[in-house]
């Protein structure tokens, strides 16, 4: 088997934890895992892109070649849109609708395309997927920090490579102390997005 | 014994010289190789340190070495340029206790004002032995053989690892090391070797020293050849047909990548060294017709597959980076199909990537200063100065780089560290009569651009320095510097006085808030109204850093934009460009964006309608 995911987004909105968690699975299931981030000038807002590999075959380069991913996690739309020709064909997404705008989009140079705009466009590109706010349903919790954990939650309801359960005990395994009761939360509100 | 742990691969190479006995190590920021030395301060007994530059960094670790313990020099390969006057030193003098330097790559420069291949440098500029791991777990192992090697040839060891290797994360084994194995500190003279100089060696027919010990290199790197024909790192994989692919470091795994994609099994040889090991390639040729290399980033491997085929009369098509794939940007294992099929046009690729059609465009993101970062108001006001005045600023590099770019576009260059102040030296001495302006951070300016401050004073030469002091070194993750007052490990450290530094040479200090817009204007206008060289220093924290360690930074302030008063005119995004401010193209007017916003509120001093309050 193999499971090739790429989690789009900006920094800050914690991907890595999301790919630490998913690592920390596939590890414990004896499986083989090879990631890498591009994350220059995460910290300021840049686009993050975490290819995250895992196989029960020997990995050899960590970056998930374009057609050949399974799972596209997006925890933004116009990141997701960038990275949507990763996808393989019979690969499905998860899109947090959610939108940042750059710099140029708030200077008026860019547009932000509307997000009727962006279901439609990723409809059109993408046969299976769920679309889904995230970070709304973060902020309800209280903190748009747990968009992450929100999104492992979708995940662990919607495929069957990654077991509900077993992903929340690692969520609870690795959260920070001060975070532990909210991930869980975030994480149980996930499932009831889709 | 040891453990596997799922680490960085720039964790793995920190274990990598631990686990070899690595007594000191140093370096300077820059990505993708920082974490390598921060990952040195988990470890007691270890001198580690960021050094005010890369040359420094390397000094001190030949210092080590040449006393006998083994040591570790860290840098991008921008700090490998900078390094480059005393790397073409010690490979002709040689070392004591192991020395390894990593020259990390960032081909397509993710983040990097520049791409380039570092072998250049290390091996075919200074002749140095080079690892070029494929991936992480090679590098540790890499790490630890070239230890053994380097006191075993008495060569400097060079690690090249790309972007792809630092910045993968894989599970690597951590072995147990006995620290009292290690060897103490012991100086011995070794004259002939360690005084570089023009002096006559009478033993050698009275040629120079410099002569004398390039004709040891050249001995040296023969050496090298006949130890990697045996080396670990170079292998052979059989196949079919007379077309074999070459994979050097990263290369390789692409190739293994494609290969599973590929209707046909092509011969493979794996290459991880240079010098590179002429008999196993030549055998690799022997039914060949044609080789592709697969290398980062220049055609190195493929020039010097080219050389030894034309040594030995063998006629081959070497083809690779000088053209039939692209020569610039990062490989991908689409690269490696397009390849082989360009060069086997009959071989089937089994399920052809198929772009997806997506009809939408996608606007670009860069990167800014964080939403309360001094620096935005500091650049507002430098920005509003040198339009006043008419002045051309040259830009460094560090967070205040991003004025660069749109909505301000205030800096007018970027080149390399501690670049802006000499720049500016010389547009003014060209005769310009704007007035010159140069920004730089402060880990920059330690870096290299306190030597471009003190020859722009004693040059006589007039300009405005702006020093954006934010006390760390913020861009690649708050490591600390000589102006920071503490060390790698979050000691106390000394703290250069900028103040006395600026009197030593002469220019003329000011110190502003940029929190303070009022006088840091003023200030700034004073400043470009002297004679001569001044220097305004810019210091407040890292508002990113320092708002997680809990400082206060200003009194918050609830901001709104008043949408009656709002005219559109763009100004608060223009000149001051917080990203918390959001323009609506359809009622063309400004919000706040609640979420974003952190309530500095120096936003409302921009807006002259004062629609912002």
């Amino acid at each position: 088997m193999k499971k090739d995911i790429l989690i789009a987004g900006v920094g800050g909105q914690g991907s890595l934890f999301a790919t630490n968690v998913l690592c920390q699975y596939a590890l414990e299931r004896g499986l083989n895992v090879l990631g890498t981030e591009t994350i220059g000038a995460a910290q300021r807002g840049g686009s993050v892109v975490s290819h995250m590999r895992i196989s029960d075959q020997p990995i050899y380069s960590p970056l998930v070649p374009p057609g050949r991913g399974d799972v596209l996690l997006g925890m933004e739309s116009i990141e997701f849109l960038r990275n949507i020709k990763i996808l393989a064909r019979n690969g499905y997404y998860i899109l947090n609708l959610y939108s940042l705008p750059t710099v140029y989009t708030n200077l008026g140079i860019d547009r932000y395309p509307s997000e009727d705009e962006i279901v439609a466009a990723v409809k059109e590109a993408c046969e299976k997927g769920y679309i889904i706010p995230a970070t709304v349903k973060a902020a309800e919790l209280g903190n748009t920090q747990m968009t992450n954990v929100v999104m492992l939650g979708v995940l662990g309801k919607v495929d069957d490579f990654f077991e509900y359960s077993e992903v929340k005990k690692i969520v609870e395994k690795i959260s920070p102390k001060k975070f532990l009761k909210e991930n869980l939360m975030a994480y149980e509100a996930g499932r009831e997005l889709v | 014994m040891g453990e596997k742990k799922y680490v960085m691969g720039n964790f793995a190479i920190t274990r990598g010289a631990v686990e070899s006995g690595v007594q000191v190590a140093a370096g300077y920021p820059g990505t993708p190789s920082t974490e390598i030395l921060e990952g040195f301060a988990e470890y007691q007994g270890i001198h580690a340190e960021w050094s005010c530059n890369e040359k420094v960094a390397l000094e001190v670790a030949l210092g080590a070495s040449l006393s006998n313990v083994r040591s570790m020099a860290v840098m991008k390969h921008n700090g490998t340029n900078v390094s480059t006057d005393l790397l073409m030193h010690l490979n002709f003098t040689g070392i004591s206790g192991g020395l390894v330097v990593i020259s990390a790559d960032d081909p397509a420069g993710h983040s990097s004002q520049n791409e380039e291949d570092s072998r250049i440098l290390v091996h075919t500029y200074a002749n140095l032995p080079v690892f070029d791991p494929s991936n992480a777990i090679e590098a540790k192992s890499m790490v630890k053989d070239a230890y053994e090697l380097s006191e075993k040839t008495e060569m400097c060891f060079i690690l090249r690892p790309v972007m792809r290797v630092c910045h993968s994360r894989a599970v690597i084994p951590f072995e147990d090391y006995d620290e009292a194995s290690f060897p103490k500190a012991q100086w011995r003279d070794d004259r002939d070797r360690y005084i570089m100089s023009g002096v006559e060696v009478p033993e050698l027919g009275g040629i120079k020293r410099p002569q004398a010990r390039h004709r040891w290199l050249n001995n040296k790197y023969k050496e090298l050849q006949e130890l990697f024909e045996g080396s670990p790192y170079n292998h052979v994989e059989d196949g079919e047909g007379n077309i074999g692919l070459v994979g050097c470091g990263i290369g390789y795994t692409y190739i293994k990548e494609a290969a599973g994609m590929l209707g046909k099994k092509y011969p493979i040889l794996k290459l991880c060294t240079l010098p590179i090991p002429k008999k196993k390639i030549l055998g690799f040729l022997q039914d060949k017709e044609k080789v592709i290399v697969f290398e980062e980033l220049e055609p190195v491997v493929e020039n010097l597959i080219k050389q030894l085929c034309q040594e030995n009369r063998i006629p081959m098509e070497v083809l690779g980076r000088s053209g039939f794939y692209p020569p610039d940007g990062e490989l991908t294992a689409q690269m490696v199909l397009d390849a082989v099929k360009k060069a086997d046009p009959e071989v089937k690729v089994i399920e052809e990537f198929q772009p997806r059609k997506i009809d939408i465009e996608i606007p670009v993101r860069t990167r800014t200063q964080c939403v309360g970062c001094s620096y935005r108001s500091l650049l507002y006001n430098v920005k509003r100065i040198a339009r006043r005045y008419k002045g051309i600023v040259f830009g460094d590099i560090g967070c205040h780089d991003a004025g660069s770019f749109k909505p301000l576009e205030l800096q007018s260059t970027i080149y390399c560290m501690g670049a802006s102040v000499g720049m500016a030296t010389g547009a003014f001495f060209a005769g310009e009569k704007r007035p010159v302006f140069s920004i730089i951070g402060d880990s920059t300016f330690f870096h290299l651009g306190l030597n471009g401050l003190i020859n722009a004073s004693y040059q006589n030469g007039k300009q405005v320095v702006v020093l954006c002091d934010n006390a760390t070194t913020a861009m690649t993750g708050f490591q600390p510097h000589a102006g920071s007052g503490i060390n790698l490990y979050g000691e106390s450290a000394k703290k250069v006085d900028l103040n006395k530094f600026g009197e030593a040479i002469g220019v003329s200090v000011h110190h502003v808030d940029p929190y303070d817009n009022k006088r840091t204007y003023e200030t700034l206008k004073e400043a470009v109204q002297e004679e001569g060289v001044s220097l305004v220093i810019s210091s407040r924290a890292c508002y990113l850093k320092g708002s997680r360690e809990g400082i206060k930074f200003f009194e918050p302030r609830e901001v709104h934009v008043d949408q009656e008063r709002c005219n559109g005119c763009m100004v608060c995004i223009n000149d001051f460009g917080c990203p918390a401010l959001i323009y609506e193209a359809d009622n063309k007017k400004v919000h706040i964006d609640e979420l974003t916003c952190v309530h500095c509120a120096m936003c409302a001093v921009v807006c002259k309608r004062g629609a912002i309050s």
